[in-house]
């Protein structure tokens, strides 16, 4: 003989039917992977467009008009590179202590 | 003046730029802070919406991209108010986008949602099983706006407020818009006998 349907609290099922899902490792090794990507394109960029220079560049260069780009390059160099260093410094954080994070921070400076 | 609602998830053009100047320090750390913060819900809202892992796992890193291009101006635009919603905006977008490319029915996606079990009560793990699989399936008979209203509450957790930035309706609509959705999901469940009417 088969239960009644009993009542439920719907928004408690919802609750557990849709409940948070923990993205796996690599999920967070993808996304910083990509930023660091992102840097080395940037860097990638600003070395061919420094050997690509010629005098009259250099000369065009005077023009602020022209400083866009390499301006651009170094801006997201910089800010993607930063931020990676972040990550992994506070990721190495939780297993090597501050003195060995204060020791790397000084090697990379 | 929400601008940062609106991020521009689909442009072609943005040229990678992220946050620069004197307080860049600063910011990458705050965005550090967003993205261990939300990963989970970023990743468990694209997860709910696409139905899949891989496709999921593409759309939180696209989802954390984008942030990051974007982060300083909403950063500057959000006036200290969290940034969650701006993210699973960005989510959002994207998963739209990635239906459309795909020409999917978005409807289609919780067909393929395993339900996420943890059976403490090992007694009921069956029938808690099939009681989920009744609500995934009443969810996909749901229309998006409503799917992704119960998504954003029930899985990330997010207020009637949070819920309302990131699909950019007001906060009235946005109670009426969950309240109607549980209503109609209730009725589902109650019409496939999973609960008393």
């Amino acid at each position: 003989m088969s239960e009644p349907a009993r009542p439920l609290d719907l928004e408690a099922l919802l609750a557990d039917a849709l409940r948070p899902i923990e993205p796996p490792e690599r999920v967070s090794g993808r996304v910083e992977t990509t930023l660091s990507k992102l840097a080395e394109a940037a860097a990638s960029e600003l070395s061919w467009w420094a050997d690509e220079l010629e005098e009259t560049e250099l000369q065009s260069l005077r023009d602020p008009r022209n400083w866009v780009r390499p301006i651009a390059a170094a801006a997201v160099g910089g800010a993607a590179g930063t931020a990676l260093v972040l990550i992994e410094v506070r990721r190495r954080r939780r297993h090597e202590g501050l003195r060995a994070i204060a020791a790397d921070l000084r090697a990379r400076l | 003046m929400e601008e940062i609602d609106q991020p521009p998830v689909a442009d072609a053009k943005s040229n990678g730029a992220g946050p620069s100047g004197p307080g860049k320090a600063a910011l990458d750390r705050d965005f550090e802070r967003l993205y261990r913060e939300h990963l989970r819900d970023v990743y468990s809202y694209s997860y709910y919406r696409i139905g899949n892992h891989h496709d999921a796992e593409d759309l939180t890193e696209q989802t954390f991209l984008q942030a990051y291009r974007h982060f300083e101006r909403a950063q500057r635009e959000s006036a200290g108010r969290p940034l969650r919603p701006w993210l699973i905006r960005i989510a959002h977008n994207l998963a739209a986008n990635y239906h459309r490319d795909k020409a999917r029915r978005p409807t289609a996606a919780l067909d393929h949602v395993e339900p996420v079990m943890h059976p403490h009560d090992t007694e009921r793990v069956v029938e808690g099983r099939e009681r989920m699989r009744q609500v995934m399936a009443g969810l996909e008979h749901l229309s998006d706006d409503r799917r992704e209203a119960l998504i954003m509450r029930f899985s990330l957790g997010m207020s009637n407020r949070e819920i309302a930035r990131a699909l950019g309706r007001s906060d009235g609509a946005t109670k009426v818009l969950i309240h109607r959705s549980i209503k109609q999901l209730e009725e589902e469940l109650a019409a496939a006998g999973a609960i008393d009417e």
